[in-house]
Order: C-alpha cells, then sequence, then structure tokens
C-alpha cells in the first residue's frame, strides 16, 4: 500500500497596528510585564470592546492578498474557553462570517509553481502569556506568571484546504504567506518573534483512496525548520501505524525540539464545544466597497507580481523565488542593475553570492552610499567580456565596497585588465610548448591535468594580464590541433 | 431650588444623608454611603451657587448608583461575594457624566447578584425592603435604586434593565423608572448581565426628574460599540394614538393591574387621545426567548470572573482548581442557574434549537413591534403583573418569580424606550403602576406623553415607611 499525506495549515499572523484590537492600548515590545494594559484588555467588569479600523484594514487586505471573497457583512463570535491568561475566558474570534473566504496564495516549488487554497481569513484578538515556575505546563506549575501585554493585539489566522502534500510544500507556503504580509505592510512578519505562528493539521491515507485519515494537529510552531521537521517525523509516525494495521488517534501534538519527536498534548474527544455565538457588544463590521476599493489601494507589488517582472528578466522561477523572499533592497538593486548588464543569471550570481557574501564577510548590513547600480553593471560587465577575471572582480569589489572606486578605472590603473588578443597569446604559448618540451611529450589527451600546469606557464610568463579562456584554447588548438 | 437659595446643596445632602440613617436600618437599600466625599463635594457644589457658577441643574443633587456600575475608587460588588473586595479602578461613562454635570453620589445601592432577579432576594448581602411595606419586595434587580428613591435616602438613582429591573421596582415602590432606547446610553461600566438587553437609567420621584436625567446619561460613546447617535423623534403630543397590548390585559395579569391601565385609558379618552386595542401574539413567547437570550449572554459575561485578576480567589493547588473553586464559592444559587441555562443553550446539539430559534423569535418580535407602530405612537400596559409580593412568596417557585416581568421584558427585546409611572395603590395599600414603551429613539416623547398621564393621574401617595418615622 502507498501512502500519501496530506496537510493543513493554520497560520496565526500578528498585525504590525498602533493599537491592540479593541482598546487603544499601545502594541509594544516590552520585557516588563503588564505596562500597556486597560480595563478592556485586562477583561475587568464593566469594561466594552471597540474594533480598531486599522486592523479591519489590514485583514481585508491580506483577504484581498490571498485572492479571497471579502464577506460584506463580518460578525465577531465569542469563543468560550477558560484560561488563565484569557482574560474574559472567552476569545472575540470570527466562526461563520469570516473576512475572506475561498482564496488561494501561488508559491514556488524548485522550478514549479503550485496554488495552495485557502479556506479562510477570520480576525481575533490575541491572549495574554504565561510563564509557568517551576516547570513548563500549567498542570505542574507551582506558580503561574501572567503579562497581558500582548492580551488584545491583534491577529489573523489564515487556514488552507487540506492541499498540502510535503514539509517542503509547507515550508513553501509558510515562505510566501510571510512575505506576503511584509509586502503588504501588515505584520513584521518575524518568525523569531512569532509574529507568524503556525499549526499543521496532518493525516496519512492510501493513496488510491479520497478519504483523509484521522488528523493529528502539530500546534504553535514558529520556525521554518521545526516545521519541515515535525511534518516529517509525524507523517512517518502515522504511516509506521497505518502500516501495522493500528488506527492513528486524533489528537494534538507538539514539536519537542529537543528529542526531535512530537508529542501528544491532550487527545481530542471530538472536537471541542467552544460555544461559539456572536458577541453582542461588537454589532455586525459592514465591509462595502468603498472600504474595499480603499484597502486595495494600498496594496502594491505583491510577491507574485514581483516573481513575474524577475522572470521576465530572464531568471529561473527559483532564482525570482529567492529574490522575491529577500530583502527588499537586494530585489531592488537588481532590477535596477541588471537594465545595465547583459546576462540576468551571472548579474544574480554576483549580486547573490559574490556582493552578499562580501557583505556578510565585512559585516555590513547596507551597501555604502556609493555602491550604486551602475558601478555594480559596470563590474559584472567587465568580468562578463573577459576583461578582468572573475578573481579580479571579486577583488574590485572588495575594494568598492571599502571606498569609492571606478571599477574600470581601477582595474586599468592596478593593471588588472586582460588580454583576449590572440596574436599576442599565440606568441606566448609557442614560446611556453618550446621551453617545456618534456611535459608536451607527456601530454595524452585535451583532458590532461597537464594542460592546466601550462596554462598557468603562458599566465605566469605575460607582463600583462591575459585571458586563461583564450590561453586553454589556443594551447589546445596548437597541441592538438 | 439651589439658584433661588432656597436651600444649599450641603443642606440638602445633610438631610438626605439624615434620611438614609434611619431608613437604611429598616430599608437597607444602600450598600455603601459616601458620606464624607459626598458632603466635601456639596460644600463645593455650594461655593459654585454662591459664585454663580452651578454647572446647571443637577449640580449639587445627591443621586444613588446601582452597585453594578463602576465609580472610580469605590467597590463595585454586584452584590455578589465574587467581587465582595472589588474596587473599581475607572469611571463608567454614565458617571463621568453625572460627574461633569456636578451630581454627588450617595452610594451604591443593593440589587439582585449581578442584576438577576426581581426581589433582590438574590444579594449575598441580604436583600432590601420595599419602603411602602418592609414585609414586601421592593422588586428587582434595582430594588435598592428604586427603594432609596422612594424612601427619600437620594433624590434620584440609576439602576439597569435588562428585563424590566429598572421598571418593575419602580412599579413596586410606586417611582418612576425608565428603560431609554438600547444603545442611547453608554453600557461602558456597566458590568454586563445581556449584553443586548442592559441598559442604564434613570429612577426618579418625578417625570421631569427623569427627563432632566436622561438627557445628562444620553449620547454617543466611543468606548461602546453599540452606542448611537440617537436621533429623537420627536412627536406632537396633543392628540395620540395609543395601542392597549390585548395579550397583557388577560389572564396572567391581576385584575387590579389591569384597572390602573383602564383607569388612565379614560383620562386619555377624555383628553381626546385615540386609544385602540392591539394585539402581538409573540410577546407571549417574549419571556421564553428572554430566559435562553439572557442566560446565554451572561454564560459568557461573567467567564471573567475566575479569580486571576481581582475580586476573591480561593486557594487550590492548580490554576483551573483555583478557577472553579473560585466560582463555586463566589457565585449564589441564581447566578449559577442561568450560567448552567446559557451554557447549555449554547452547547453544540442544542444551539439551533434553542438559541439559535430564540434570535429568530426575537427578531420577529421586533419586527411586530414596527408594524405596530405604524398604526400606533404608544403602546400602554401595566408595567407588573402585581403589586410587590411578599418576602418568600416567589423563591419556591422561579417561573412565577420570572413572571413577574411578563410585561416589561419585550422593550429589551425590542431596544424600546420604555418607561413606568405610579398611578394608584393595590387593596393592600402598595404602588401600581403603567408602562408607556415608544418606537426606538422616541425617548423624550415617551416621557413627555409619561408626564402628562402624570399629570392626569395625581398619584400623591408616598411610602408609609417615611410617614410613620416622620411622625415620631
Amino acid at each position: 500500500m502507498n501512502l500519501k499525506a496530506t496537510i493543513g495549515m493554520e497560520t496565526h499572523v500578528e498585525l504590525d497596528t498602533e493599537s491592540k484590537m479593541f482598546c487603544s492600548c499601545e502594541v509594544i515590545e516590552s520585557e516588563e510585564p503588564n505596562i500597556s494594559v486597560c480595563p478592556t484588555c485586562l477583561g475587568l467588569p464593566g469594561a466594552l470592546p471597540v474594533p480598531n479600523k486599522t486592523a479591519i484594514e489590514y485583514i481585508v487586505m491580506l483577504s484581498l492578498g490571498t485572492n479571497c471573497n471579502i464577506t460584506n457583512e463580518g460578525m465577531f463570535h465569542r469563543k468560550n474557553y477558560f484560561y488563565p491568561d484569557l482574560p474574559k475566558n472567552y476569545q472575540i474570534s470570527q466562526f461563520d462570517f469570516p473576512v475572506g473566504i475561498n482564496g488561494s496564495l501561488e508559491i514556488v516549488l524548485d522550478e514549479e509553481l503550485h496554488s495552495v487554497e485557502i479556506e479562510r481569513v477570520h480576525m481575533e484578538e490575541d491572549t495574554g502569556k504565561s510563564v509557568h515556575e517551576g516547570s513548563g505546563r500549567i498542570d505542574s506549575a507551582i506558580s503561574t506568571l501572567l503579562d497581558f501585554n500582548r492580551s488584545g493585539i491583534p491577529l489573523v489566522e489564515v487556514v488552507t484546504k487540506p492541499v498540502i502534500s510535503t514539509s517542503k510544500m509547507a515550508v513553501a507556503y509558510i515562505e510566501e504567506l510571510r512575505q506576503l504580509v511584509i509586502e503588504l505592510g501588515i505584520s513584521k512578519g518575524k518568525l523569531e518573534k512569532g509574529n507568524l505562528r503556525f499549526d499543521a493539521n496532518i493525516s496519512v491515507a492510501d493513496e488510491n483512496s479520497n478519504e483523509l485519515g484521522t488528523k493529528v494537529e502539530i500546534k504553535n510552531m514558529n520556525s521554518l525548520k521545526s516545521l519541515e521537521k515535525a511534518i516529517d517525523y509525524e507523517i512517518m509516525r502515522q504511516s509506521k501505524q497505518v502500516e501495522k494495521g493500528e488506527s492513528v488517534i486524533q489528537e494534538t501534538r507538539h514539536w519537542d525540539e529537543n528529542k526531535q519527536v512530537t508529542i501528544s498534548m491532550r487527545t481530542k474527544e471530538g472536537s471541542a464545544d467552544y460555544r461559539y455565538f456572536s458577541d453582542p457588544d461588537l454589532p455586525n463590521m459592514i465591509i462595502d466597497q468603498e472600504f474595499i476599493k480603499n484597502s486595495k489601494k494600498k496594496i502594491q507589488n505583491l510577491p507574485t507580481d514581483k516573481r513575474k517582472t524577475l522572470k521576465e528578466s530572464g531568471l529561473s522561477l527559483s532564482d525570482s523565488n529567492y529574490l522575491d523572499k529577500g530583502e527588499k533592497w537586494l530585489y531592488d538593486l537588481y532590477l535596477s542593475t541588471v537594465e545595465n548588464t547583459k546576462d540576468s543569471k551571472s548579474t544574480f550570481n554576483f549580486l547573490t553570492g559574490e556582493l552578499q557574501g562580501q557583505m556578510r564577510k565585512a559585516e555590513i548590513d547596507k551597501l555604502p552610499e556609493w555602491v550604486d547600480s551602475e558601478k555594480l553593471a559596470n563590474l559584472i560587465n567587465l568580468f562578463e567580456t573577459n576583461e578582468v577575471s572573475f578573481t579580479s572582480a571579486k577583488d574590485i569589489l572588495a575594494k568598492l565596497l571599502g571606498e569609492d572606486i571606478d571599477p574600470k578605472s581601477y582595474a586599468s590603473e592596478k593593471n588588472l585588465i586582460q588580454s583576449s588578443d590572440d596574436e599576442e597569446i599565440r606568441a606566448l604559448v609557442t614560446s611556453v610548448v618550446k621551453d617545456n618540451q618534456d611535459i608536451v611529450e607527456r601530454l595524452e589527451d585535451p583532458d590532461d591535468k597537464l594542460v592546466g600546469f601550462l596554462v598557468g606557464q603562458v599566465m605566469k610568463s605575460s607582463e600583462i594580464k591575459v585571458n586563461p579562456g583564450t590561453v586553454k584554447e589556443v594551447l589546445l588548438k596548437e597541441l592538438f590541433g | 431650588m439651589f439658584q433661588n437659595k432656597e436651600m444649599k446643596p450641603s443642606e440638602l445632602f445633610e438631610q438626605v444623608y439624615e434620611t438614609a440613617s434611619y431608613t437604611e436600618s429598616v430599608l437597607h437599600a444602600h450598600l455603601e454611603l459616601f458620606y464624607d466625599e459626598g458632603l466635601k463635594l456639596s460644600k463645593e457644589s455650594d461655593r459654585r451657587y454662591i459664585k454663580s457658577e452651578s454647572l446647571g441643574l443637577l449640580d449639587g443633587i445627591p443621586i444613588a448608583i446601582k452597585d453594578n456600575i463602576n465609580i472610580y475608587g469605590y467597590k463595585t460588588t454586584c452584590s455578589s461575594k465574587m467581587l465582595s473586595n472589588y474596587v473599581s479602578p475607572y469611571d463608567a461613562t454614565v458617571i463621568s457624566s453625572l460627574k461633569k454635570a456636578g451630581i454627588i453620589f450617595t452610594g451604591k445601592t443593593n440589587l439582585d447578584e449581578f442584576a438577576m432577579g426581581s426581589s433582590t432576594e438574590n444579594s449575598a448581602y441580604g436583600p432590601t425592603k420595599n419602603p411602602w411595606n418592609p414585609d414586601y419586595v421592593p422588586g428587582g434587580s434595582s430594588g435598592g435604586s428604586a427603594a432609596v428613591v422612594s424612601a427619600g435616602s437620594a433624590v434620584a438613582s440609576l439602576g439597569s434593565d435588562t428585563g424590566g429591573s429598572i421598571r418593575q421596582p419602580a412599579s413596586f415602590c410606586g417611582v418612576v423608572g425608565f428603560k431609554p432606547t438600547y444603545g442611547t446610553v453608554s453600557r461602558y461600566g456597566l458590568i454586563a448581565f445581556a449584553s443586548s438587553l442592559d441598559q442604564i437609567g434613570p429612577i426618579t420621584n418625578t417625570v421631569d426628574d427623569t427627563r432632566i436625567i436622561f438627557n445628562e446619561i444620553q449620547g454617543y460613546d466611543s468606548k461602546d460599540a453599540t452606542s448611537i447617535t440617537p436621533e429623537y423623534l420627536k412627536l406632537d403630543n396633543k392628540k395620540v394614538k395609543v395601542g392597549i397590548l390585548k395579550e397583557f390585559m388577560q389572564e396572567g395579569v391581576s385584575e387590579e393591574s389591569q384597572n390602573e391601565v383602564n383607569k388612565v385609558v379614560s383620562l386619555l379618552q377624555e383628553k381626546g387621545h385615540e386609544v385602540t386595542e392591539i394585539s402581538l401574539p409573540l410577546t407571549e413567547m417574549a419571556l421564553s426567548v428572554y430566559y435562553l437570550i439572557a442566560p446565554a449572554e451572561c454564560s459568557a459575561n461573567l467567564s471573567r470572573f475566575d479569580g486571576v485578576r481581582f475580586g476573591i480567589r480561593e486557594a487550590a493547588s492548580t490554576s483551573y482548581e483555583m478557577m472553579n473553586k473560585t466560582r463555586s464559592v463566589g457565585f449564589g444559587e441564581e447566578v449559577k442557574k442561568r450560567i448552567l441555562l446559557g451554557t447549555y443553550a449554547l452547547s453544540a446539539g442544542y444551539f439551533d434549537e434553542y438559541y439559535g430559534r430564540a434570535l429568530k423569535v426575537r427578531s420577529k418580535i421586533i419586527s411586530d413591534f414596527k408594524d405596530a407602530f405604524e398604526k400606533v405612537d404608544f403602546i400602554l400596559s401595566p408595567t407588573t403583573p402585581t403589586p410587590a409580593f411578599a418576602f418568600g412568596e416567589k423563591t419556591k417557585n422561579p417561573l412565577e418569580m420570572y413572571l413577574s416581568d411578563l410585561c416589561t421584558i419585550p422593550a429589551n427585546l425590542a431596544g424600546l424606550p420604555a418607561i413606568s409611572i405610579p398611578t394608584g395603590l393595590s387593596k393592600n395599600a402598595l404602588p401600581l403602576s403603567v408602562q408607556i414603551m415608544g418606537k426606538p429613539c422616541s425617548d423624550y416623547s415617551v416621557i413627555d406623553f409619561a408626564e402628562s398621564i402624570e399629570e392626569m393621574v395625581e398619584f400623591n401617595y408616598s411610602a408609609n415607611l417615611l410617614e410613620e418615622n416622620n411622625e415620631s
């Protein structure tokens, strides 16, 4: 029996608004607990929620960015469950009228485009944070400290249909979603800060079956590496069970980073009853055409559009995706540089390989002001036309990062311009062949390592820089005809 | 009174406080009295009048506040053990408005725990007595707020009305009680019972006092998303069409209560108003609908009382056990009953049958009222099916207790303004009232019309307790 895995993702995106979802408390990053709180986000008696318009605009933008249909009359529901860091013991969320439904997100996997179907995009408020002392878990903690700075920060939950089949695809999906929220300017998108937190629903079934297997949910991950490993582990764990003829238990598990395994958190007996009902404190939110139009105006240059532009410049899909997911300045730099170079691939390689590599080594995260796309294009063109060797180009780049030079003048000045003049080179080759007759006699075929030695001798004998490619070509012609 | 220097605010405050000092021992209407601060503030008010810098009609008027409305720095207990130690760190919007108007707070008044009840018998701090006869209940849940006005230990008060909690006790205590249109008075700072039904309103001796206080507390509040910017309808009250609701003039409503309506009808007809009988069959289902919607909302609203951030906390070895114990100890029986009822009504598998269906009937009731108000300007009915009942009379039978809100609940379900004014006495010498309901945002017209009835009926009785004490 061949098994296939089916994965659905639920991702919480923390929105980058100035104030919280239902009160005017500032959204802050702070180690000091409980400094951005008020009666509403503390759930004090008598306090009421008032929706944050910017947050609603952001969720409409995300819904549009994921090609969802917008529900014109959205509704807030109360999701009832008791937990110490949930101040009202219900969370204001959305149930049967989410803001966005039935969308899709285009992702890149290797050299292929895939479309991940989105089931819904809805809004909810974040909870406070519990710090369990004496143990990591609430049931065995000696005491629990609560911080409500996070309580009430707007979250958007993006839920896919069960259409993802591998861990790589899940990672590509999260990468795409992350880029989208950054590009939209609605979230900082920092995984390490928990701006995106994801749950994966995984099941395994016979590949010929139309039915899905029993679903296991892996909760609350915020690293792509963990996501990939957790999914792979879980597929393996479930597959073994299915192959042995055992049934998979529907449950919630979490990824244990130390042990590199998923661990059962709780068994779901049916589904939890959250007793959703529409929040009587919040009238229906009307999202009219005008509001949608205004939100649309704020959307420009989505990752898919960027990718298209990059592909049009001549890059492969995966290279386009790499730049798309990278930092904005690199994307901009590439596009302005490639306008003045001949080869998009080598421009891409030079910028993402050499330039980024050297910047990392020099520990600079911003290009010096004198380094512009024009100078870089000139430099790329120098080695592309064989006027300087790639090694020289790297040296020139290093120099350029340190001081304001003109690559071409610098190359001439430092005698880095290499000759590709055949006549000149032929003379050198003839002379080297003559001086190394013993070696020439030992040569058996053009792939012989000794050819490289002879090329080196030619290069050494020259007063000026010569292009090693041309040297080799001339040498082989001389020796093997 | 203050303007023409008949009396100083501090003198009125002292007088009200003196009344309180002998009525409170019998009535237990105030849970807390703010004597020191009240006296200080009333003296500040004195000075404003001397300098002709009064803040308006309400400057220096002593008003009592139901103890489910937050006043900064004071306890808000909701008459619950759960909040016995809870001091509010903020003012409700109505409190801020009244402070700006120069009002002096006499203190906080007793209620049925979390406003759930019709007699104040559900208060964790003991019941309030009816000033007309201490053997009888003052009604509820705003029993304390109605009793203080009736007894004169405050000039007026604020109550909250979810299913009749202002109008029913006002009726039982022979004073005026007004529930405004839903959304006209901010609920920010009112501890929620059932959010879609709760509304703050005044309890006063006269309809004019109601007008003045309503005028001060109404208006849009950005802190309450259900708050509206009211565009009040102004009806010409010279000749109005009044509908008598058939469903509240039949079995289930006492003859005494029906007679008050008939008495008012005759007076209205004498003045040339047009009176017709109307029928809204669904109002007979209002009670059932209410007892699904209100508990459902309260089951979530009261979840926040868990011992984690405020209120009492019972010691336990885990946080869940702590929440569990705290809620078991902190809530009284009626509150627990309603939380259970609401939790059940919202549960998977029962939602559609109970809560879902209740919502559908509610929207039908709303549209029925809308149709009715195409034909009539106001709807007249008894406020309560009977006058005040004796202590213990209905505690054994909750359904009978619930029936005392029969006539008041529809206005909450439909969000309508409704006022109760005293019109006569029962054979037991207890007050009886009529209720006037109007279309949404016709609040001032309802008040004006009630005032005209107030003039016609000339209800000049006052509570016995007060008279007896005055004689002694």
